[in-house]
């Protein structure tokens, strides 16, 4: 099997153009796996990983770009993403293994759509835009809407992921991502937890941002659940209250690694720990 | 003087593995590592169907694939057919019944290994199913379909039944007992290396399969027979292992290969299990249920243990037998229990297949007994400690199958250092430390592990050791490392005994044309039975050499005479005879020194079920450990952190404390995977993991820093008083954490790997 590998857009489109069944990757950590059960098939292979237009992390006015071809690694170690959302380094933190996070791309995990994919649920609470191109324009689209479902995107025939825009967040006081796996690493979230959430001087939540992963088709968001922490204090006993609308917030499935009743459990149980580190670990003292 | 400033290797310290820089360097060739001109690939279509009646395979379509040479099937056979090492119950190709989804019924060669993939799935099985046994219940109905039409005790591959005292009637004079069910899962070797080799049919006749096995000279025997050729014209090298852990003890890659060799003589052939076919076509740790009822008296002294181990080993003996008959034997751990009835059976159904796995049985047995050991100290209150102190054997006692211990027996002496642990003595302070939402315990776990092949079988080795043209002493290892690092130990044990440095000594690894047959690298006797044997070869040679050396310096006197590294001295006037120098004067049968040592055996249980004898029970030598777990349970999602453990064994003296505490924390390791998340839930059969993205091994971050005590003892029958290390370590783990768990929390699981989801649940169950 060919593999290209092209140092510039130009080239990329130009290439495509003559193979237009090839499949691209960049990072190939979920790629390589699939191709080699034969999920995937291709005359071709393209990788975007020499590609320095995708690489790039910058400041655009009130936005931050990260190229889809920054590897986990590069991100979460840049002092940009740093500073403008310590959950999205949270979140990779605790991808896979220092050699996926070395390999794997931000745009790669974007695009494999896992709803166990580490990186989405802080993207979905950092309202993350992704930015797509092909070889005549660029288009943009909530990441909300750019997944529609387990490994299907609105990605268009010969278009790729450039990278993704996070609009400057709220100064949030609280940065959360907690993952359940079964194990301690190189682990795919049973079900995982990103919160934003910023309290007043009284402890009392004034703004919550919660995207939950591994417990439906794609991310759940629920702007119920958000709304009801809204005014309240974070303590055990109000998340206990508001846990049925948790509950009926996911809709997770039984599979090899974990019942749907887990990872419900689990969904309402990781919330708690909010409460738990608020309270607990000296970050935040209401 | 030498120029050498080499040191001598020594007994007793750390030195580097001898394997290390090769293998690090990427250099190490293993039995998977071999390309050869003109090569071809073979490998085999497995049934995927758990029980039926064979009809045949439809090759036409795999025929025509490009590339394809040919396709064997069992008619291609003219031996018995059958493999096994204690009842050759196993086909190298299925012939008249398929017995479990893994079974191989086809024998695919082609040109390259694309066509290979390719054919093997183009070939459709013909077969008219069978109902299939899957569980314990169903295998030992009366009309339970038969696994094998021609086994007297129908689907009981094997079964024990041994008492002592007055057995059950004991219960009575209790004043506390304890109940319980476990129920333990497959364990998967998981090594780097799947099953692997390569072979060739030379002119002369002769098979040569290198393959990546335990046991080169037994793999010879069995395929011999399987495939009705002498043993003569087969030869099988087995390089370093890339892991086993049991997994290959027994045949795997080894008939099929010769097969495909004896049919296309002078080409070879490699064949390369990928990972998914290696879970559905080896051996497993048995699949277990531990049935278990523990009663002491008020004092704490155990007075009664009654056990039901049943075994799960699928459709093929693959030493299931021995399994079982290890773990029977090893039912009630190192303690003084009077009374006891304890029964095994080793149960054969159309599952994956059960074999040797680190720890062969006993892991189950001890997951088991250690629990019934807290679950009893909470009842009659003691601490785990006492209660364990109180009931652990010493030298000369009986053990819970009145068998006396005749050899060292350190088990107290690991509880004591134990006890003056700091994880043990500042445990309630470590415990107040967890942070919300979580709960800290501390458990501990006594394990004890017999070694070699028991009574019946000789346990033999067969040292060789030559001193060679170029001035370096040659150890022929006939027994196998796997990455244990034995060899390097065998090296050591030269170096020392002839004053050598490293670079004077060289190996040969096990190969049945240049080694001697010194048994399989299993039941924790490699660097114990082959390093007796070669203590006394290095000695014979170390004499011949000294001699003839006195003979060249006309010196009446060999105390005038010392071995220094490439070199014999002499001591006053500082000549020298450079090794090389003394091998060209020696005649080539004087320059070799071969020696012989079997192990000792029991005589005791003189009358007990002569197949169990023959299965291994009982041992004489015992090696023991004390094992400590720290664990952290997070309460919202049941994921259990072991935050810290400690081993204190007694495995006699250390020859290289490095390869011990590598031994031990690698053991651990298995271990904890073995306790926390390692599993194949089996449906009719089909396993439902088969690689490595849902079978789950512990990672770096799972396992924590362990700390490795020797107890420091000697047992006299050892090589400097070494007894085997292998296997012990890797039962400790499940009880300790099972116990840190109970001691945490409260919760008691009957279902094991402790999964978080499996801890929740029971969490919820304790305080809804």
């Amino acid at each position: 099997m060919k593999v290209f590998l092209p140092g510039t857009l130009e080239d990329l489109w130009e290439r495509w153009e003559k193979i237009p069944n090839a499949r691209i990757y960049a990072g190939g950590t979920d790629f390589m796996v699939k191709l080699r059960e034969g999920a995937i098939q291709a005359p071709a292979l393209i990788c975007l990983e020499r590609i320095p237009a995708l690489t790039k992390i910058r400041e655009e006015e009130n936005t931050l770009f990260i190229g889809a071809g920054v590897s986990h690694a590069g991100i979460l170690t840049h002092p940009l993403v740093q500073t403008w959302c310590p959950v999205l380094v949270e979140a990779l933190r605790v991808l896979g293994s220092p050699l996926i996070r070395n390999m794997g791309t931000l745009g790669g995990n974007i695009a494999t759509a896992s709803p166990a994919g580490d990186s989405l649920p802080a993207l979905y609470v950092l309202d993350a835009e992704v930015v797509l191109a092909d070889a005549r324009k660029t288009r943009v689209l909530p990441i909300s809407d750019f997944i529609l479902s387990p490994g299907k995107t609105s990605l268009k025939e010969r278009e790729i992921i450039r990278g993704v825009r996070i609009p400057r967040p709220m100064p949030y006081t609280m940065s959360r991502y907690e993952k359940v796996g079964k194990r301690k690493a190189m682990a795919v979230a049973v079900a995982s937890l990103a919160a934003c959430l910023r309290f007043d001087t009284n402890g009392v939540v004034k703004i919550a941002r919660l995207a939950w992963g591994s417990v439906g088709p794609t991310i759940v968001t629920a702007s119920r659940v958000e709304k009801a922490l809204v005014g309240f204090p974070l303590s055990r006993k109000h998340l206990e209250e508001i846990a049925p609308m948790v509950e009926e917030a996911v809709s997770p499935i039984d599979d090899i690694r974990a019942s749907a009743v887990y990872r419900k459990k689990i969904a309402i149980n990781l919330l708690c720990r909010l409460a738990g580190d608020s309270n607990f670990n000296g970050r935040f003292t209401p | 003087m030498s120029l050498v400033h080499a040191r001598p290797l020594q007994i007793g310290e750390s030195e580097p593995r001898a394997d290390a820089p090769a293998k690090a360097a990427g250099r190490e060739r293993y039995a998977i590592d071999f390309y050869e001109e003109g090569m071809l690939w073979a490998g085999v279509k497995r049934a995927d169907i758990p029980h039926a009646v064979f009809d045949g395979i439809d090759v036409e379509a795999a025929l025509k694939v490009p590339g394809v040479v040919d396709i064997l099937t069992a008619k291609d056979i003219t031996g018995s057919n059958r493999q096994g090492v204690a009842r050759r119950d196993q086909p190298v190709l299925v012939d008249d019944r398929i017995r479990h989804r893994g079974d191989g019924v086809g024998l695919v060669i082609a040109e390259n290994r694309e066509a290979l993939r390719t054919a093997v799935q183009r070939i459709t099985v013909k077969a008219t199913p069978l109902p299939g046994v899957f569980d314990f219940e169903t295998a030992l109905r009366e009309d339970a379909p038969r696994i094998h039409e021609d086994h007297p005790d129908g689907n009981i591959l094997l079964k024990g039944h041994l008492e002592t005292g007055d057995g059950t009637a004991a219960f009575k004079a209790c004043a506390h007992v304890v109940e319980a069910i476990f129920e333990l899962p497959y364990q998967e070797h998981a090594y780097l290396e799947t099953e692997a080799g390569w072979a060739v049919t030379r002119e002369d006749g002769t098979v040569e399969i290198t393959a990546s096995t335990q046991t080169p000279f037994r793999d010879r025997a069995e395929i011999a027979e399987a495939l009705g050729i002498e043993e003569e014209r087969i030869r099988v090298i087995a390089p370093f292992c890339g892991g086993a852990f049991g997994g290959k003890d027994g045949i795997t890659v080894q008939s099929l290969l010769a097969l495909a060799a004896l049919k296309y003589p002078g080409r070879p052939v490699k064949m390369w299990w990928e990972r998914e076919e290696s879970f559905v076509a080896s051996a497993k740790r048995h699949r277990a249920r531990c049935h278990y009822r523990l009663g002491a008296g008020a004092d704490g002294r155990f007075h009664a243990l009654a056990a039901e181990l049943f075994y799960d080993t699928g459709p093929y003996d693959h030493l299931g037998g021995a399994v079982m008959a290890l773990g029977l034997e090893h039912t009630g751990g190192p303690y003084r229990i009077p009374n006891t009835c304890l029964k095994a059976w080793a149960i054969y159904t159309n599952n994956p297949v059960g074999g040797a796995f680190r720890a062969f049985g006993i892991a189950q047995a001890t997951a088991a007994m250690e629990q019934m050991v807290d679950m009893l100290a909470e009842k009659a209150g003691y601490s785990p400690l006492e209660i364990r102190r109180i009931n652990a054997v010493n030298q000369g006692d009986k053990t819970p199958l009145g068998v006396t211990l005749q050899t060292s027996t350190g088990i107290v002496q690991c509880l004591e250092i134990l006890q003056e642990h700091r994880m043990w003595r500042d445990r309630a302070v470590w415990k107040n430390e967890a942070g919300p939402f979580k709960k800290r315990g501390v458990g501990l776990a006594a394990v004890m592990h017999g070694m070699g092949y028991g009574p019946v079988i000789p346990d033999v080795a067969n040292a060789r050791i030559e001193l060679t043209h170029d001035g370096r002493f040659q150890v022929a290892c006939g027994v196998v490392d796997m990455g244990q690092g034995n060899a390097s130990t065998f090296l050591q044990i030269a170096g020392d005994i002839l004053s050598q440095d490293r670079k004077h000594l060289t190996l040969v690894l096990p190969d049945t044309a240049r080694t001697l047959p010194s048994g399989s690298a299993s039941a924790s006797r490699t660097t114990y039975t082959y390093g007796n044997a070669l203590i006394k070869a290095t000695f014979l040679l170390r004499e011949r050499v000294l001699k003839r050396c006195a003979d060249l310096m006309m010196v009446s006197d060999l105390g005038e005479l010392a071995l220094i590294p490439g070199a014999v001295c002499h001591v006053t006037t500082e000549r020298e005879f450079a090794l090389g120098e003394i091998a060209r004067v020696m005649d080539g049968n004087e320059r070799v020194a071969v020696a012989h040592f079997r192990a000792p055996q029991s005589c005791e249980l003189p009358d007990i079920d002569p197949n169990l004898r023959l299965h291994g029970i009982p041992h004489v030598v015992f090696s023991y450990g004390a094992h400590l777990a720290g664990v952290e349970v997070d309460l919202l999602t049941g994921d259990i952190a072991v935050k810290q453990y400690l081993a204190v064994s007694d495995c006699g003296r250390i020859l290289n404390p490095q390869l011990f505490e590598q031994q031990v924390q690698g053991g651990i390791a298995q271990g904890l995977g073995y306790a926390l998340m390692e599993e194949i839930p089996v449906e009719k059969g089909e396993m439902k993991t088969l690689n490595f993205s849902t079978y789950l091994l512990p990672t770096a971050l799972d396992i924590p820093d362990m700390t490795v005590i020797t107890a420091g003892g000697h047992e006299a029958t050892g090589p400097y008083g070494l007894k085997g290390v292998g296997e012990m370590p890797t039962s400790g783990p499940l009880p300790a954490v099972a116990n840190a768990v109970a001691d945490a929390c409260g919760i008691r699981l009957r279902h094991f790997p402790m999964t978080p989801e499996r801890v929740l649940a029971a969490l919820k169950k304790e305080r809804p």
